[in-house]
């Protein structure tokens, strides 16, 4: 009897808990991470304490090799309470960590990946440059072969842990003419005493997910050994990129999807209390609207999501799906995040009231995984079948 | 409680406690309860770990930790694990739950007497559990249970001391007053209050673990209770009817600006509603 | 069917004031009306006063006498000042029973109770009423309902305990199988004293059943709160002050205010989190439950888990500056505005009045 649509006892039991988790450590303490724009490292090492940073990994490394509908569980959960602190702690986990844990020998396993399990050392991936974000094709960074190693330069932009990271996964050309099939994936430490590395450079201030730091990344003439070659052949590199694709954008989904709750269940409390002509607003027709909407939106939304989630837990290739997800997902948190502000009416404008920040920590969703003009593009042509 | 000699350069003397921590799951405190009718409430369907039984089991397990032992924890109930389930997310060692048909719609008197039917033959040192239960507010189940079980406890604790569980331990009791300080020998029962401490956020590890642990679920037949004891018939107390809370009329804005509103609400407290 | 209830005092019977139901000289009866006596240093509690005046009239209704159980160690006092009150005292008096213990007091009730069972047992809603209720009932096998806020009684003395379910979200009433006696905890406050009961108590003494001193658990000593104000569940008089008050040392205005009205100071769990008070002055539903004559809110937003712990209070003010502060839907009266001009003007406005008074 296929096509059962709900999650196992003990996956609700892993929800409540991290829920628990997110409402102790860090629902008391939104609004003082928004206004901070520094990053939470207390709240890092409490998180990394209770074991969460290892959820995807191997045992043997200290993780704790969760399925994967469970982890998106663990996102939906965790971006409900801060999404800049999600965006940090996700970054670990998964980009981060990933490449390292497929492709690391085991002296990078020991001295890197074990570490970053324990929330010691952060870690980062960097695509993105000035020229180039979903244009993958347009990276300059530049890996060049000598004896023993590699030589990287270039200028990685909105990385972000960037200004704290220890290392990165640094996605990188042998040879720009290439285009998409030179690109790779290598292991960059930050420079140290001895050791040579990138260096943090300028730090970028946002809209919103302030508490997750975010900025530039200079590799200057670096050297990295040839084991830090991250993958099997040369060239491979968009096809692994597109190996964990599907996970960040089903991730950036429940950051959606959160964020549009968030935005709405606090919406309905306020449309509940607030008194305007002698009634609640709750009371009247075009605000009711505005939850209807929402409402049939997000279950679509939620329900796809975690069918995405449940096709890359049976390796079921759904590459356009995952696209479809988060495509659909963000656009709802848009309606959603848009509504909350105009249900508050001027008390939206006021920052003292949650309603625009999840604003301003939605908007970022537009462009993670791919913006939304390239990703219809592709969706287009995909349908059309041209 | 067995005592185990450690050997090496401290005398300390290791004994193994064997703790249980009786753990009810609750409505969330956020789930709203309606009154439908004279004899039945509409509840949300949010179930979480009384918040008292957590401080129980939290220090169940800092006892665990001090001197070695075994935390059990135990419930009554026929649909839920929830809170033995948090108690092992916890680090609890074992969870059994107790269940039964025939303990449907008992009250807190039967389902003490089917607790202390399963522990009276059981090697405990120490009983834990919250002061009351967020749902029924009664406070009932410990006490009983400490009655039945012929041990002394204390209710409300906010601080417990214990050096060599052989000997006796302090207690404090929050009072009116202020704080109460008990001597008390184990075996023993206690009820916690909020300020004994502070329970652990469950680590991801014991998260997984508690999700695939084996519950053991045990009837009536299996603690030696009979069915005449427990359930609708046995209860010594009937709710005739629910009520919602009682309504007070719309509030008095004292709309004058300041200093003038002050000395009308002096003047209604004294005048009006007579509390001054 | 009479309703005795904090809000309601309706007398429905015509009675003389001079009915006195039958006793027995010296002779312990079945089906009376009994109330557990809390005393402190020589001192019967204010609550106790209030069980035995709802006493006086459940005996009126069902006319069974009404008996003060007492138990302790030098009572002269309290036999006195609860004579008035009671048809009957049933006094237990041994050095071995100066500190109360839940098992010391038990175990010599019990074979009292069992051999001649009341109707009705009636205790406060204290931590001392809570703790021995429960135990005593589960060893007379008999129901027990805590915390009432309201009272009834039937003419076949059957009792209806009114008490509040989910943190006061829902209120139920309750009835009781056969077993005797009906045990009930009330909370303070839910019955007025009536000061004419004029009654002249015949003093019963019961001799020591069991001696605890043996027992395994001992009172050493009492640490008292700081500050000689009653504990936010007694006091007649209770302000409180939420987030608005902004840091700890504010809150002195808040105990100036207290200290003019003879009123305890209260707060919520926001500032216990932050430290800046004390988990037993916390209000609310991890907190405490009062029942004070008057609360008085400063700077309280109104969160559900606070105003859940202030709902049997009788008359509730409300300050705040945020004029759709969800406080207000929980108040008698309120006033929009700052609290760091109110709250003094009020402990001056009070100051003149009481003087006035004299």
């Amino acid at each position: 009897m296929p096509l059962d649509f709900a999650f196992s006892e003990e996956q609700e039991f892993f929800r409540q808990m991290v829920r628990d988790a997110v409402n102790r450590l860090i629902m008391p303490r939104v609004a003082e991470l928004d206004e901070k724009e520094e990053f939470p490292w207390d709240l890092w090492k409490e998180f990394a304490a209770l074991g969460y940073l290892g959820l995807r990994h191997e045992e043997k490394y200290g993780g704790m090799a969760t399925d994967t509908i469970s982890q998106m569980i663990f996102y939906e959960e965790l971006a409900r309470g801060s999404c800049g602190f999600a965006m940090a702690t996700i970054m670990q986990v998964l980009m981060g960590t990933y490449f390292i844990a497929r492709f690391g020998n085991e002296n990078i396993k020991q001295r890197i990946l074990v570490p970053a399990i324990k929330g010691e050392k952060i870690g980062t991936i960097c695509f993105t440059e000035d020229q180039s974000g979903s244009d993958l094709g347009g990276t300059r960074t530049l890996a060049t072969k000598v004896d023993g190693g590699w030589r990287i330069n270039g200028r990685k932009q909105w990385i972000t842990n960037g200004p704290i990271a220890e290392f990165c996964t640094c996605m990188a050309t042998v040879d720009p003419k290439l285009g998409l099939k030179g690109l790779n994936f290598y292991l960059v430490e930050k420079k140290g005493a001895d050791r040579d590395g990138f260096v943090p450079g300028q730090r970028l201030h946002k809209l919103g997910s302030r508490c997750s730091v975010t900025g530039e990344l200079v590799l200057d003439n670096v050297f990295v050994p040839d084991e830090n070659f991250l993958g099997e052949e040369i060239g491979k590199g968009v096809q692994y990129a597109g190996d964990i694709l599907n996970e960040v954008r089903i991730m950036t989904a429940m950051n959606a999807l959160a964020i549009a709750k968030g935005a709405m269940d606090d919406a309905r409390e306020y449309a509940r209390n607030r008194i305007a002509f002698g009634n609640p607003i709750s009371k009247y027709q075009l605000i009711r609207e505005k939850f209807a909407k929402f409402w049939a939106w997000y279950e679509a939304s939620w329900t796809y999501a975690y069918k995405c989630a449940w096709m890359i837990q049976n390796k079921i290739p759904c590459t356009n799906e995952c696209m479809l997800a988060k495509y659909h997902a963000t656009e709802m948190c848009m309606y959603a995040v848009e509504e909350a502000m105009r249900i508050y009416g001027g008390n939206a404008f006021c920052t003292e009231y949650p309603p625009q920040r999840y604003w301003r920590d939605a908007k970022f969703l537009l462009y993670g995984g791919g913006t939304h003009e390239v990703l219809c593009d592709y969706l287009g042509r995909i349908f059309c079948k041209d | 409680m067995a005592a185990v000699a450690v050997g090496g350069d401290s005398d300390l003397l290791e004994v193994e406690m064997e703790i249980y921590v009786l753990v009810k799951q609750v409505p969330d405190p956020e789930a709203i309860i309606k009154v439908k009718s004279d004899s039945e409430l509409e509840i949300e369907n949010k179930y979480f770990t009384n918040f008292f039984d957590e401080i129980a089991v939290e220090a169940g397990l800092k006892m665990r930790e001090k001197f070695g032992g075994k935390v059990t924890v135990l419930t009554v109930d026929n649909k839920k694990v929830d809170a033995l389930r948090r108690g092992i997310a916890m680090g609890a060692d074992d969870a059994i739950q107790i269940t039964d048909p025939t303990l449907e719609g008992s009250d807190q008197f039967a389902i003490a007497k089917a607790l202390a039917a399963y522990l009276k033959d059981k090697p405990f040192d120490l009983i834990l559990t919250g002061r009351q239960a967020m749902d029924d507010d009664a406070g009932i189940v410990g006490p009983a249970v400490a009655e039945l079980l012929g041990i002394p406890y204390v209710n409300m604790i906010i601080g417990l001391e214990m050096d060599d569980p052989k000997k006796e331990l302090k207690v404090i009791r929050e009072v009116e007053a202020g704080k109460e300080i008990l001597s008390c020998t184990l075996p023993a029962l206690f009820t916690c209050q909020k300020g004994l401490n502070n329970p652990r956020i469950p680590q991801v590890m014991n998260v997984m673990k508690a999700m695939k642990a084996q519950i053991k679920k045990l009837d009536l037949a299996a603690i030696g209770l009979s069915a005449a004891e427990t359930g609708r018939q046995a209860a010594k107390m009937k709710v005739q009817k629910y009520l919602p809370p009682p309504k007070r009329p719309p509030v008095r804005m004292i709309k004058e600006d300041f200093p003038e509103n002050v000395k009308i609400l002096v003047k209604l407290l004294r005048e009006e509603s007579k509390v001054i | 069917m009479l309703i005795v209830d904090g809000r309601k005092w309706i007398k429905c019977h015509n009675l003389p004031s001079t009915f006195h139901p039958p006793i027995s000289k010296g002779v312990i009866m079945s089906n009376e009306i009994w109330v557990f006596v809390e005393q402190q240093e020589g001192k019967v509690r204010k609550v106790t006063f209030e069980l035995l005046s709802a006493g006086a009239e459940f005996s009126k209704k069902i006319g069974s006498p009404l008996a003060a159980i007492l138990l302790g160690s030098g009572l002269q006092e309290v036999v006195k000042s609860l004579s008035p009150f009671a048809d009957k005292i049933y006094l237990v008096d041994d050095p071995s029973l100066a500190s109360y213990t839940s098992e010391a007091y038990s175990i010599n009730m019990a074979p009292l109770i069992k051999e001649h069972p009341p109707v009705v047992l009636l205790g406060a809603a204290t931590s001392t009423g809570r703790d021995l209720f429960p135990r005593l009932a589960m060893h007379l096998q008999t129901g027990y309902a805590p915390d009432c806020t309201g009272l009834a009684i039937e003419e076949n003395g059957k009792l209806i305990a009114k008490r509040p379910l989910y943190g006061g979200k829902v209120f139920a009433e309750m009835v009781f199988s056969e077993a005797r006696p009906q045990m009930a905890t009330v909370r303070n406050n839910t019955f007025l004293i009536n000061q004419n009961l004029n009654k002249s108590a015949q003093v019963i003494p019961i001799s020591l059943q069991r001696d605890p001193s043996s027992f395994k658990k001992k009172v050493l000593g009492l640490e008292k709160a700081a500050g000689t104000k009653l504990d936010i569940t007694e006091a007649d008089i209770v302000v409180a002050a939420g987030r608005g008050i902004k840091a700890p040392e504010n809150f002195k205005i808040l105990e100036e205010l207290a200290d003019a009205l003879n009123a305890s100071v209260g707060t919520t769990r926001a500032t216990v989190d932050e430290g800046w008070r004390d988990q037993k002055d916390q209000i609310g539903k991890s907190g405490k439950n009062i029942s004070a004559k008057l609360y008085m809110a400063f700077g309280i937003s109104g969160a559900i888990h606070h105003v859940l712990g202030i709902g049997t209070c009788k008359t509730v003010v409300a300050v705040d500056t945020d004029p759709n502060a969800l406080i207000f839907n929980y108040a008698d009266y309120g006033i929009v505005g700052d609290l760091f001009k109110i709250v003094p003007a009020l402990t001056e406005e009070l100051k003149k009045v009481f003087a006035a008074d004299k």
